[in-house]
C-alpha cells in the first residue's frame, strides 16, 4: 500500500504529460467512430479487476496531496477544459454515450442518455445541473471522499455536463453532516470562479455557468431526486410524483437533472481520455471504474477505485485484506449500500460487482457500498436495525412507505427477540411486497428490500430463533 | 286472445264470496246483528268503557245502517267478514279500551277551505 | 414571476402554463390548435380521451369509479394516498391513477389482480394506524374510509401487537370553535392543506415530522384563520376534521336533506338542509358550478344555530303601556288591519336583507291597492331626480356572473371586500388570480383579501382619475382583454355614490373587451334581497318614507338600522315581519312572525340576477307563518283580498310582473349598459372623502344579519378571532 501512494505522488506530472499528448490526438479520431459506438461491443474481456494506477481517475482519493486548485491543476484537472467545451454539446454526450458510464447514484440510467433528456429546444426556461452530493446510504462513503479530496473533479465535471445539457447553473446539494465536504466545496467553488473557470466566461469558452453549493439538513429522503428538489427549493424534503420528470418541471419549475456526484466528477476524465478508455473497463454495459466502499467485518475498510465487475471476493480480498477471521468466517454480504438484498457466502463467491451481475443475484449493485458481516454478526439485528433507520428517515408522504415500514419495523423487533410465529414470516414478505412498488419514490421499495433479502436466504435462523424463544418461554413456565 | 278477455272478466265478477243470493247474504248480515248484539254485555262488561248497553246497541244498529244501501251481494259478503273480524277482535279482547272507542269516534273534522282560516288554523 | 407557494401542486397539474408566464403569454397570442384525441383502454373498454387527461378522469369518462382519498377534482393532486393505484399493461409497477396522464393505447385494467392486490395492501396499511372508534365518530356514515374499506379492504385483520405498543395517537389540535380535531384518525391525504393554501389562501396547514410521526396541523397552536373553513369538514375522508357545533347530535342516515339555497350573502350559494325532528342541524354546500362550485362560506354553514334563537314564534301586539303582548293572529291581523284602514295611503313598507320575493310582491301589491308607493329597500343605490339608477337591471347587477369572474385578466375592486362580503366570489377571484394570471386592483382600505393585489388607495379621487381616464390604471383597464370593475353595494350607498355609478359605469362601457358579450360593470350586492326587490321596483333607500313620514310602516326583516325611532313619526305604527327579534322588532308596535329561508318555499335572486328557491326543510316556529300568505291574510282583514291564495298563485303573479323570477336558476341576459350609462352620467357630481368597507376582518364576517347575530356559533367565532387577533 504505501508503495502503491508513493507511485501515485509522483505521478501527476508525469500524468499530465501523457494525458495531453494522446487526448489531443484522440479528439480527432472520435469523430470518426462515432457510428461504431452506438451500439456496445461484444464482451472479450474475461477478467476484471486489479485497475492499475494509469487508469485511476480519483487520484487524490485518500487526501495525500493537495486538494486545493494548485494541486488539482497538478492533478490534470481543468487541462484544457475550454477546448472540451468547445468541442460542442453533441460531442460531449457522444463521448458519455460511448463510455457507457451508467449512473452512479444508485439507479444505475445511462448518464448520456439522461443528459441528452436535456436538450430539447428551450422554451424560455432556463435548465438546471443538480448535483446530487445528499450521500445518506449506510454504508456509502464515496462521494464525501471526492468532496473532500477532489473538489475540482466534481466542479469540472458540473462544467462540462452543464454544458452538455445547457444548464444554466448547477446546485450541489451537499448533505448537511458533511460540514469538513461542504467547507473544501465551498472553498474549490471560490477558487473556480477567481481563476474564471466557472462563471461568466467559464474557461473563456464564452459560456457562462454557475455552481451554487446547499447544504441538506439531514434527511435521508433528501438523497431522492425529487424531494431533493423541493428541499433545494426551501420546501419539506418529499419526493413528488413523477410524471412529470424533473427533465421537464425540476428545480424552481424549470427542466432540471440530477446527477450523483461521482457521475459528474468523472465526465471531465472520460472527455479527455475518451469514451473508449472508460468503456474498456468492465463488461459490456456495466463499464468504467468505480469506487467500492468496503466497510464492516474486514480487516481493512477502505474505499477504493476499481475496474466494475471485478469479482465481489478478489475486491475483498485484494484491497480490504480479505474476510476478518477468513473467507469462511464470513456470514453474509450487502452489496450495494443498506437499501440492497443481503447476499449469503456462497452468493458471495460468484457475485461480479456490476449491475447485471448483482441483479443474478437478486439483489443490486446500489451505490457499491459493501458492508462485510462475519459469523459474529446477529443478521436479524443488523437487519432490523436498517429497518428503524428507514422507519425513521421515512418522509410519511405516501401510505404504504408509511404505514407499512413502520409495521414492518415493529415485527422485525419482535423477530429479533424471536418473539413471533413462523406465519408471520410469509405475513413480513407479503407486507413488504405491498410496500414495493407502491410506493411515490423508492424509499419504500428501499426498505422492503432487505427485508426480503433477509427471509429470503436467512429464513432458518429466524424461524430458530422463534424456537428457541417458545422453548424459553415453556421453560419459565 | 282478445275475444277471451271479455268473457274472463264476465266470469270473474259473478264469482261469488260466500253468498250465492240476496237471501243468503241477508241471512249473513242478520247472523252477525245478532252475534254482535249478544256480545255487547260483555263488551260493555270486559272493556270497561263509559258506554251503557243501549248507547252500544243504537251504535251497533247505526253501524249497520250506514250500509243499508249496498245491494251488491259480494260487496255484503266483504262487509260481513269484515265485521266477523271486528266481533273476534273484541271478543277475543284482541282491541283495546281506546280501540271499542274508537267507534264513537267523531269521523276527521273538516279542513278549513278559505285562505284566512286556512292561516289562521296553520294549515297549507 | 412565482407567486403562489405550492408551484408543486401546480406543476403537477399544469406544469409548463402556470410555471413559465412568459412562455405562457407568448403561447397564448398563437391560437391554440385543439389537440388530437387519444385512445385508451380501461377495462378493455375503448375511451377517447385528451392528451394529458389523467388515468382517473379518463375512467371517470365511462363511469368507472376508482377509489381515493387525496384526490380532489378541485384541488391539485398530491398522489399520496396511493388508493388510486391501477393497473397498466406493460407496467410492472401499478400507476398512481390520480396523477398519471394516459399514453396513447394503454390498457389500464381497474380491477385486474394487481389493482386489487395494491387497493387491499394501502386499505390495510391505513386501518393499521386509523383508530377503531366509528361507533363515537361523528363521521360514521359518511366516511370515506369506511366505505372503501366494505369494498376493497380485507375481510380480517393481520395486523398483530402483541407488545400492547398501541396504535399511532396524535394529539387533538385547537383550530377554532367551528372545526373539531381528532388527529388520531387523521389518513395524512393533506386534502386539508391544499384547500388551505390553495383555495383558502390560508398557510396556516401543512405536516410536520416525517414517516410514522408525521402529523397535519398548524404548526404552532393557531386558529384557522379563514371564512372557509368548515369547508376542510366536507373534504376530510376521515373523521379527523368535523363539524364542530354538529359534533356528537345525529348521524347521516337519521337526518333529512333538503335541497335549498343560502341566504346569508347575495350569492345564493346552493346548499342541503339537514333536519331532524323538526330541528335544523347543519348545513352542507351542494354542487354549482355556476356559483359555489361546492364550497360555502362559514357564516351559511355555521349560522344555522341560529335558527333556533332569538325567533319570534308568536304574534304580538304594543300594550298602551309599552310591553309587547303575546296575541292570537286573529287580534294581531285585526290591529293592524285597523292601523292600515286609518292611515289612507300614508302607508310604507322597507324591506331588509332576507326578503324573499314573494313576499315582496304581496307588500307591493298590498300597499298599491292602498294607494301608496312607498316601497323601499334598506339599502341605498344611487337614485336620481326623476330617473332612477335602479331603472335598469344592468345597473345593479353582477353582470358577468360569479364564473366568469375566474375567467377576467384584470379586476379592478371599488370600495368591497369581497373576502368577507362574498367569499365564494373571492374564491373565483382567487383561483383567477393563481391559476390563470388574472391581475386585481383595489381602491378601498387596504384589506387582506387572501392573493396579492395592486392597492390604489382608498381615496374617492382616485375613482374619478380613472373615470376620467387620467389614473394610468385606467389606460391598464383599456387595454385588458377581459376588464372587470366589481363595484361594492356598500360603496354605491354612499351620499355621492351617484357619482360613482356615473363615472364608473360609463368609464365601463367605453372599455372595449376582446369578446363583444364580455361584461365589465359589475355591482356585488351585499343582500339577498335586494335584487329581486330592485327588479320588482322598490326604491333603494328610506329617504322617501322618511320624508314622508307614514302612519303605518311595516317592515320586513329590517334589521339594518337604516329606521330608527328618530326619522319615523312619533305616531307612526310600525309593524314588524319577520323571523328574529333583531334590531327591527323593538320599534314595532305589531310583530307578525315569519318564516325563515330554511322553513318556506321562496325566490331569491342573487347578486348576478339568477333566481332561485328555498324549499321548506321545517315548519315555522310556532305560530310564524310564510310570510307573504300574513301579507295575504292582512289584505283579507282590510278588507282588499289579494287575487292570490297558493304559491303557484303567487308566482303567477310573480311572472306577470318580472317573468325572470320563476326561471329558476337560469341565468337572464342583460341589456341596456349604454342606456343605463347615459342615464346615470346625466347627473355626475363631485366625489370626496376615503372609501370604506364595513367587513374589514374576519371578526366583522360573522355577524351581519339577524340569524347569524342570534347564533352562539357565530358568537363564538366574533370572540376567537378577536382574541387570536388581540394576541398576533
Amino acid at each position: 500500500m504505501a508503495l502503491a501512494i508513493k507511485r501515485l505522488s509522483s505521478i501527476p506530472k508525469q500524468q499530465l504529460a501523457i494525458l495531453a499528448v494522446p487526448v489531443s490526438h484522440k479528439y480527432q479520431n472520435i469523430q470518426v467512430r462515432h457510428a461504431q459506438v452506438s451500439a456496445p461491443p461484444p464482451q472479450t474481456k474475461t477478467k476484471f479487476g486489479g485497475l492499475s494506477d494509469q487508469d485511476r481517475i480519483f487520484t487524490n482519493l485518500y487526501g495525500r496531496h493537495d486538494w486545493r486548485l494548485k494541486g488539482a491543476l497538478k492533478r490534470g484537472d481543468w487541462y484544457k477544459t475550454k477546448e472540451i467545451l468547445d468541442k460542442g454539446v453533441d460531442w460531449i454526450l457522444n463521448e458519455m454515450k460511448a463510455s457507457g458510464l451508467r449512473g452512479r447514484g444508485g439507479a444505475g440510467f445511462p448518464t448520456g442518455m439522461k443528459w441528452s433528456f436535456m436538450n430539447k429546444p428551450s422554451d424560455g426556461r432556463p435548465k438546471y445541473l443538480v448535483v446530487n452530493a445528499d450521500e445518506g446510504e449506510p454504508g456509502t462513503c464515496k462521494d464525501r471522499e471526492i468532496m473532500r479530496h477532489d473538489p475540482h473533479k466534481l466542479i469540472e465535471g458540473c462544467l462540462i455536463a452543464g454544458k452538455a445539457m445547457g444548464a444554466r447553473a448547477a446546485y450541489i446539494y451537499i448533505r448537511g453532516e458533511f460540514y469538513n465536504e461542504a467547507s473544501n466545496m465551498q472553498i474549490a467553488i471560490a477558487e473556480a470562479y477567481q481563476a474564471g473557470l466557472i462563471g461568466k466566461n467559464a474557461c473563456n469558452s464564452g459560456y457562462d455557468f454557475d455552481v451554487f453549493m446547499h447544504r441538506g439538513a439531514g434527511a435521508y429522503i433528501c438523497g431522492e431526486e425529487t424531494a431533493l428538489i423541493e428541499s433545494l427549493e426551501g420546501k419539506q424534503g418529499k419526493p413528488r410524483l413523477k410524471p412529470p420528470f424533473p427533465a421537464d418541471v425540476g428545480v424552481f419549475g424549470c427542466p432540471t437533472t440530477v446527477s450523483n456526484v461521482e457521475t459528474v466528477a468523472v465526465a471531465p476524465t472520460i472527455c479527455r481520455r475518451g469514451g473508449i478508455w472508460f468503456a474498456g473497463f468492465g463488461r459490456t454495459r456495466n463499464s468504467g471504474t468505480k469506487l467500492f466502499n468496503i466497510s464492516g467485518h474486514v480487516n481493512n475498510p477502505c474505499t477504493v477505485e476499481e475496474e466494475m465487475s471485478i469479482p465481489l471476493k478478489e475486491l475483498i480480498e485484494r484491497h480490504c485484506g480479505g474476510v476478518r477471521g477468513g473467507w469462511d468466517n464470513l456470514l453474509g454480504i450487502i452489496p450495494g449500500g443498506s437499501s440492497t438484498p443481503i447476499i449469503p457466502k456462497d452468493v458471495c463467491a460468484e457475485a461480479l460487482m456490476d449491475f447485471d451481475g448483482l441483479v443474478a443475484c437478486q439483489t443490486s449493485l446500489g451505490t457499491a457500498a459493501i458492508i462485510v458481516m462475519d459469523k459474529s454478526t446477529d443478521v436479524i439485528k443488523a437487519i432490523a436495525r436498517l429497518i428503524s433507520f428507514y422507519k425513521h428517515e421515512s418522509c410519511g408522504q405516501c401510505t404504504p412507505c408509511r404505514e407499512g415500514v413502520s409495521w414492518m419495523n415493529k415485527i422485525m423487533t419482535r423477530f429479533v427477540s424471536g418473539n413471533a410465529r413462523p406465519e408471520e414470516i410469509d405475513m413480513l414478505w407479503e407486507v413488504s411486497k405491498q410496500i414495493e412498488g407502491h410506493s411515490i419514490c423508492a424509499l419504500g421499495d428501499g426498505a422492503a428490500w432487505p427485508v426480503q433479502g433477509l427471509i429470503r436466504h436467512f429464513r432458518p435462523v429466524i424461524e430458530k430463533r422463534m424456537k428457541d424463544f417458545e422453548q424459553r418461554e415453556a421453560l419459565k413456565n | 286472445m282478445a275475444a277471451k278477455e271479455p268473457v274472463k272478466r264476465v266470469i270473474q265478477q259473478v264469482r261469488p264470496i260466500l253468498s250465492l243470493d240476496r237471501d243468503e247474504a241477508r241471512r249473513r248480515v242478520l247472523n252477525l246483528y245478532k252475534a254482535w248484539y249478544r256480545t255487547i254485555p260483555f263488551i260493555v262488561d270486559k272493556f270497561d268503557i263509559p258506554k251503557s248497553e243501549e248507547q252500544c246497541k243504537s251504535k251497533l244498529r247505526e253501524m249497520f245502517l250506514r250500509h243499508k244501501e249496498v245491494s251488491d251481494v259480494r260487496v255484503i259478503d266483504m262487509l260481513v267478514i269484515k265485521g266477523q273480524m271486528e266481533l273476534k277482535e273484541c271478543t277475543k279482547q284482541w282491541k283495546q279500551k281506546g280501540h271499542v272507542m274508537n267507534y264513537w269516534q267523531e269521523t276527521v273534522e273538516p279542513k278549513p277551505a278559505d285562505f284566512l282560516s286556512k292561516f289562521m288554523s296553520g294549515q297549507n | 414571476m412565482l407567486r403562489v407557494p405550492l408551484t408543486r401542486a401546480i406543476c403537477l397539474t399544469h406544469s409548463s402554463r402556470v410555471l413559465v408566464t412568459a412562455s405562457a403569454r407568448l403561447q397564448s397570442n398563437i391560437p391554440a390548435k385543439a389537440p388530437e384525441k387519444v385512445e385508451v383502454f380501461i377495462d378493455d373498454q375503448p375511451v377517447m380521451v385528451a392528451p394529458g387527461t389523467t388515468v382517473l378522469q379518463a375512467a371517470a369518462q365511462i363511469g368507472v369509479e376508482i377509489p381515493r382519498f387525496c384526490y380532489h377534482e378541485r384541488l391539485a393532486v398530491a398522489g399520496n394516498c396511493r388508493m388510486c393505484l391501477v393497473e397498466v399493461e406493460k407496467s410492472p409497477k401499478p400507476v398512481a391513477a390520480c396523477a398519471m396522464p394516459v399514453m396513447k393505447g394503454w390498457r389500464i385494467k381497474t380491477n385486474s389482480e394487481m389493482t386489487r392486490k395494491a387497493r387491499e395492501g394501502v386499505m390495510e396499511f391505513l386501518l393499521a394506524n386509523h383508530p377503531l372508534d366509528c361507533p363515537i365518530c361523528d363521521q360514521g356514515g359518511e366516511c370515506d374510509l369506511q366505505d372503501q374499506a366494505m369494498v376493497f379492504g380485507s375481510d380480517r385483520s393481520r395486523f398483530t401487537d402483541i407488545d400492547h405498543a398501541g396504535k399511532r395517537a396524535v394529539e387533538d389540535k385547537d383550530i377554532g370553535p367551528l372545526v373539531k380535531t381528532i388527529m388520531t384518525r387523521c389518513i395524512h391525504c393533506t386534502r386539508c392543506i391544499r384547500f388551505a393554501s390553495e383555495i383558502a389562501g390560508v398557510d396556516d396547514f401543512g405536516t410536520t415530522g416525517r414517516g410514522n410521526e408525521m402529523q397535519v396541523g398548524t404548526y404552532v397552536e393557531k386558529l384557522f384563520l379563514t371564512e372557509l373553513s368548515g369547508n376542510v369538514i366536507d373534504l376530510c375522508p376521515v373523521g379527523a376534521l368535523t363539524n364542530k357545533p354538529y359534533s356528537f347530535s345525529a348521524r347521516p342516515w337519521e337526518v333529512r336533506k333538503i335541497d335549498s339555497i343560502d341566504v346569508l350573502d347575495a350569492l345564493g350559494s346552493n346548499i342541503v338542509v339537514s333536519t331532524r325532528t323538526g330541528e335544523v342541524l347543519r348545513i352542507l354546500p351542494r354542487e354549482n358550478e355556476d356559483i359555489n362550485e361546492e364550497w360555502l362560506s362559514d357564516k351559511s354553514r355555521f349560522a344555522c344555530d341560529g335558527l333556533k334563537r332569538q325567533r319570534l314564534i308568536t304574534p304580538m301586539l304594543r300594550k298602551p303601556n309599552g310591553e309587547l303582548e303575546a296575541v292570537e293572529w286573529e287580534t294581531a291581523l285585526i290591529g293592524v288591519a285597523q292601523a292600515v284602514q286609518n292611515a289612507g295611503d300614508k302607508v310604507a313598507a322597507v324591506a331588509g336583507s332576507l326578503v324573499d320575493a314573494e313576499q315582496l310582491i304581496a307588500v307591493k301589491d298590498l300597499l298599491n291597492r292602498l294607494g301608496s308607493e312607498l316601497l323601499c329597500t334598506e339599502q341605498k343605490f344611487p337614485t336620481a331626480d326623476g330617473t332612477s339608477g335602479t331603472d335598469f337591471r344592468s345597473n345593479y347587477l353582477l353582470n358577468s356572473s360569479i364564473a366568469a369572474c375566474e375567467e377576467a385578466d384584470l379586476v379592478l375592486l371599488v370600495g368591497t371586500n369581497p373576502r368577507y362580503e362574498a367569499p365564494l366570489l373571492n374564491t373565483r377571484l382567487r383561483k383567477g388570480y393563481v391559476h390563470k394570471e388574472q391581475d386585481i386592483a383595489l381602491i378601498g382600505p387596504k384589506v387582506d383579501l387572501s392573493y396579492r393585489y395592486e392597492h390604489l388607495g382608498n381615496s374617492s379621487s382616485i375613482v374619478q382619475d380613472i373615470a376620467s381616464g387620467k389614473h394610468p390604471f385606467a389606460q391598464r383597464l383599456k387595454s385588458a382583454k377581459r376588464p372587470l370593475v366589481i363595484v361594492g353595494a356598500n360603496a354605491l350607498s354612499r351620499s355621492d355614490g351617484k357619482a360613482f355609478l356615473a363615472g364608473l359605469h360609463s368609464f365601463a362601457n367605453q372599455l372595449t373587451p376582446e369578446d363583444k358579450n364580455w361584461k365589465v360593470w359589475n355591482v356585488l350586492q351585499t343582500n339577498a334581497s335586494q335584487v329581486a326587490a330592485l327588479d320588482m321596483g322598490y326604491k333603494a333607500g328610506v329617504e322617501e318614507i322618511v320624508a314622508a313620514g307614514p302612519k303605518v310602516l311595516f317592515l320586513l326583516g329590517a334589521d339594518g338600522g337604516a329606521i330608527n325611532k328618530d326619522n319615523i313619526p312619533k305616531d307612526c305604527f310600525v309593524v314588524y315581519l319577520g323571523h328574529h327579534g333583531d334590531n327591527g322588532a323593538p320599534l314595532a308596535h305589531a310583530i307578525l312572525p315569519g318564516a325563515a329561508y330554511t322553513e318556506k318555499q321562496a325566490t331569491y335572486v342573487n347578486t348576478e340576477g339568477r333566481a332561485q328557491q328555498t324549499l321548506v326543510a321545517i315548519t315555522p316556529p310556532g305560530m310564524a307563518r310564510d310570510d307573504w300568505k300574513i301579507i295575504r291574510a292582512l289584505s283579507e282583514v282590510i278588507g282588499t283580498s289579494l287575487p292570490y291564495d297558493n304559491l303557484d298563485e303567487i308566482r303567477d303573479r310573480l311572472e306577470d310582473v318580472a317573468p325572470h323570477l320563476v326561471r329558476y336558476g337560469r341565468l337572464e341576459e342583460n341589456n341596456f349598459y349604454a342606456q343605463a350609462a347615459q342615464l346615470a352620467k346625466l347627473q355626475a357630481s363631485s366625489l370626496q372623502g376615503d372609501i370604506d368597507v364595513k367587513q374589514r376582518t374576519l371578526a366583522d364576517f360573522f355577524m351581519t344579519d339577524s340569524i347569524s347575530r342570534a347564533s352562539p356559533t357565530m358568537a363564538k367565532c366574533v370572540q376567537a378571532v378577536k382574541k387570536a387577533q388581540a394576541t398576533a
